[in-house]
């Protein structure tokens, strides 16, 4: 009895051995050609998108209570999903952390990354990692008390600033002070809420992130501490913060998807195609640049297509299931206060860097 | 004939024989792990070569280190080490002294003494330490803003930018002065050790208008004489440096000169010597009790007073079941520190944390991070190591 047990242990380690070492030389051989991937294809097999966001910005990307995602950079991950797979509901979302979004990307954690990224020349050559086309155009900006007196940050000579940590947020600001030869004290903290703790008692003079999130921390300004009218955004925008989607390197067919459903949906507001008239409009489509768009056919004729390696019709998808650019902005961008008319993220034909290359 | 099964059944009679090969199979396991996850590892960016680079960053806390932002993501990290061994030091000798009180405390026969000890341990003991230190950030905040600070004339401010201190500034010459000083600091304790061994020896002492001066005050006088004396002398090298609020011409009010014990770090130290001092408290209090009852009798037998008894017979004693454990209290005290993060305070893993997010090279950081701590927690285990040697070979 004792030696059967022995012999089925020995065997049992044996088999195990043999199962890892299989494991390991599968996955080695997949992580090695990882340098020129295909993820597009990957999530065709796997039925699954799996996006990496943020959990914790009001109107880009929070978690509900429930686990639900919801946010501007979430419906980007949704668009995808609808694009490839047919279904905005097939997106598995990974909360990322500002220092480990891009090694979760690196090492093929997840195929997407949409985590209100700034795109840099720095980022994108380091980091191996590819920038599609820019969302949202933000910029850093600074919040202080309007009781404070400032006007501009060249009044803010010797002063304590609150900054968050994990952006380039905190050489912007060193960028802004020393550059000008203006002393400060950055108070750099990890996370939001003990830093929302020490501005609202006044440990420093001024907050600064990105305007976005400037916007949406000023509108949810506790009452306690004054509410939204004790504070005001100076009018200064510190850098340029282009936010977009990001895809590993050499991974062109995933790259151009993620790149022309973005374009996609702007192009879509362009032509006033929307989410309740785009099946009204691809059964009929008013002129043949609307048809390729939607990959319809135009009077009968042959439909566009564009060998992305997905359905033809993915746009009619994104738009029904998700939106247009300016749908998305509207239910996710507005409530926090940040208006689209006059700013960068205005569509082109009215003065803003919203602009979607031809499809054709 | 005997078959391949049949040797194979012969030759597993033996337990050597199949613990060799549970043994070997075991290592060819953990062999594939690691290869496999470091064939993942190495396919990212490993080298620290991006540490030469600018930093560009600002740090809130520069103490010893004169850090600016121009100086490279080297000398940012060096900071976040001096600040984090700054805090880790104060902090170990505070919370030694809190646990011995509060050790010698729990044991007290005044009911309330004990009481109030027991009820330190057991609350704050058993509530996690990252609460506690955001509740004494929360602390510290609440006290006055800047422009409404608490002044005493002209030697403190207090707000909830910080405490200032007085303290002294460098008129030239310090470093020299400092030196010399030490060494006069060391002639006076010889010169205390002469004279009480000469007391003890031949009676001898001196007298001052008739009354007896021993050694310990000789030493401190010719300490404090040679101190005012060599401070002329050497021209004035240092001079008080007084802390003041200012408001500019813009409206930004600011705290200049003085000592400035930050909000930030008051907060972190305070946690941190609370927190592990409830620890040392039962290590004192267990080590105590471990001791013989017969010991404190003897000592009462002998006319000691209870100041005398512990201090001379139960402590030391004590010490020797106290080191060991107190070493690790003082290892986790260090780890515990890298919590600073989450209120501002730039100690090393604050400081590597913004490095991380400007490079995007996380992994090599980390391997940094990790050494830092093993090599801070070696030293402190040498240290500790050669007391614990001290204290077990007296009285062998």
């Amino acid at each position: 009895m004792r030696k059967i047990k022995y012999t089925l242990l020995i065997s049992a380690l044996f088999a195990m051995a043999a199962f890892s070492y299989a494991c390991a030389s599968e996955d080695s051989s997949e992580a090695s050609s990882s340098g020129g991937s295909n993820t597009l294809q990957e999530v065709l097999d796997r039925g699954m998108l799996k996006c990496g966001v943020n959990d914790n910005l009001a109107g880009f990307g929070v978690v509900a209570a429930d686990g639900s995602f919801s946010g501007f950079d979430i419906d980007f991950c949704k668009a995808v999903a609808a694009a490839i797979l047919g279904d905005s509901g097939k997106v598995e979302y990974t909360p990322t952390t500002a220092s480990n979004r891009f090694e979760a990307l690196g090492s093929g954690e997840i195929d997407l990354l949409i985590r209100n990224t700034t795109w840099t020349a720095s980022r994108d050559r380091e980091l191996k990692q590819d920038f599609t086309a820019p969302t949202f155009y933000d910029g850093q900006g600074m919040m202080v008390y309007v009781d404070s007196g400032y006007n501009s940050i060249d009044d803010m000579e010797g002063a304590t600033i609150c900054v968050l940590q994990g952006t380039t947020t905190e050489l912007n600001l060193d960028d802004r002070f020393t550059g000008t030869g203006m002393s400060y004290t950055p108070l750099t903290f990890e996370t939001n809420d003990p830093l929302q703790a020490a501005f609202e008692e006044k440990r420093c003079d001024g907050w600064t992130t990105d305007k976005s999130g400037l916007a949406s921390k000023r509108a949810s300004f506790p009452a306690s501490a004054g509410g939204p009218e004790a504070l005001k955004v100076l009018p200064e925008t510190l850098s340029k913060e282009p936010l977009g989607p990001l895809t590993r390197d050499n991974d062109s067919e995933m790259y151009d998807v993620v790149q022309w459903v973005v374009f996609g949906m702007m192009q879509a507001e362009e032509s006033g195609i929307n989410s309740s008239n785009v099946s009204s409009i691809a059964s009929n489509p008013p002129n043949p640049g609307v048809a390729r768009l939607l990959g319809a056919s135009f009077e009968g004729g042959e439909v566009q297509d564009f060998s992305f390696g997905i359905p033809k019709d993915f746009m009619q998808k994104v738009i029904s299931q998700v939106g247009n650019y300016g749908e998305v902005y509207d239910r996710h961008l507005v409530p926090l206060g940040l208006e689209r008319a006059g700013s960068l993220n205005a569509m082109w034909t009215d003065g803003g860097l919203i602009y979607a290359p031809p499809f054709r | 004939m005997r078959s391949f099964v049949d040797n194979i059944a012969q030759w597993s009679r033996f337990q050597k024989n199949r613990n060799l090969v549970i043994q070997v199979s075991f290592l060819i396991f953990v062999a594939l792990l690691g290869t496999y996850l470091f064939s993942r590892a190495f396919q990212l960016e490993l080298s620290l070569s991006h540490f030469r680079s600018r930093a560009g960053f600002g740090l809130s806390h520069t103490f010893l280190v004169d850090y600016t932002s121009n100086d490279s993501r080297w000398i940012a990290y060096f900071t976040g080490v001096v600040n984090t061994i700054r805090v880790c030091l104060v902090a170990i000798f505070l919370t030694t002294i809190l646990g011995t009180i509060m050790g010698v405390a729990r044991l007290s026969k005044n009911f309330l003494t004990s009481r109030i000890a027991w009820l330190y341990v057991e609350v704050l003991r058993n509530t996690p330490l990252l609460i506690q230190i955001i509740f004494w950030q929360i602390v510290f905040l609440q006290l006055p803003q800047i422009s409404e600070a608490i002044t005493f004339g002209n030697t403190t401010a207090i707000s909830n930018r910080g405490i200032l201190l007085p303290w002294i500034s460098d008129n030239g010459g310090a470093q020299i002065w400092f030196i010399f000083l030490g060494i006069i600091a060391a002639g006076s304790l010889f010169l205390s050790y002469f004279l009480n061994k000469r007391e003890d020896e031949s009676g001898k002492y001196f007298s001052l208008a008739g009354k007896k001066v021993n050694g310990n005050l000789t030493g401190i006088i010719f300490f404090v004489l040679v101190t005012v004396v060599t401070f002329f002398a050497f021209g004035r090298p240092v001079s008080m440096d007084i802390p003041e609020i200012i408001q500019n011409n813009k409206g930004t009010w600011m705290q200049t000169g003085g000592f400035d014990l930050s909000p930030e770090f008051a907060a972190i130290l305070f946690a941190l010597v609370i927190y592990t001092g409830t620890f040392i408290t039962e290590i004192v209090r267990g080590s105590i009790q471990s001791l013989s009852r017969g010991q404190t009798e003897a000592a009462e037998a002998i006319g000691l007073s209870k100041y005398q008894s512990m201090t001379l017979v139960i402590l030391p004693q004590a010490l020797r079941s106290i080191i060991p454990p107190l070493t690790n209290q003082f290892l986790n005290l260090t780890k515990n520190s890298s919590l600073a993060v989450v209120i501002a305070y730039p100690d090393l893993f604050m400081v590597s944390r913004t490095i991380m997010n400007n490079s995007g090279h996380a992994l090599p950081v980390f391997f940094l991070i990790l050494l830092t701590y093993l090599f801070l927690s070696l030293c402190i285990s040498l240290v500790m190591n050669l007391i614990n040697r001290r204290v077990t070979r007296i009285g062998t």
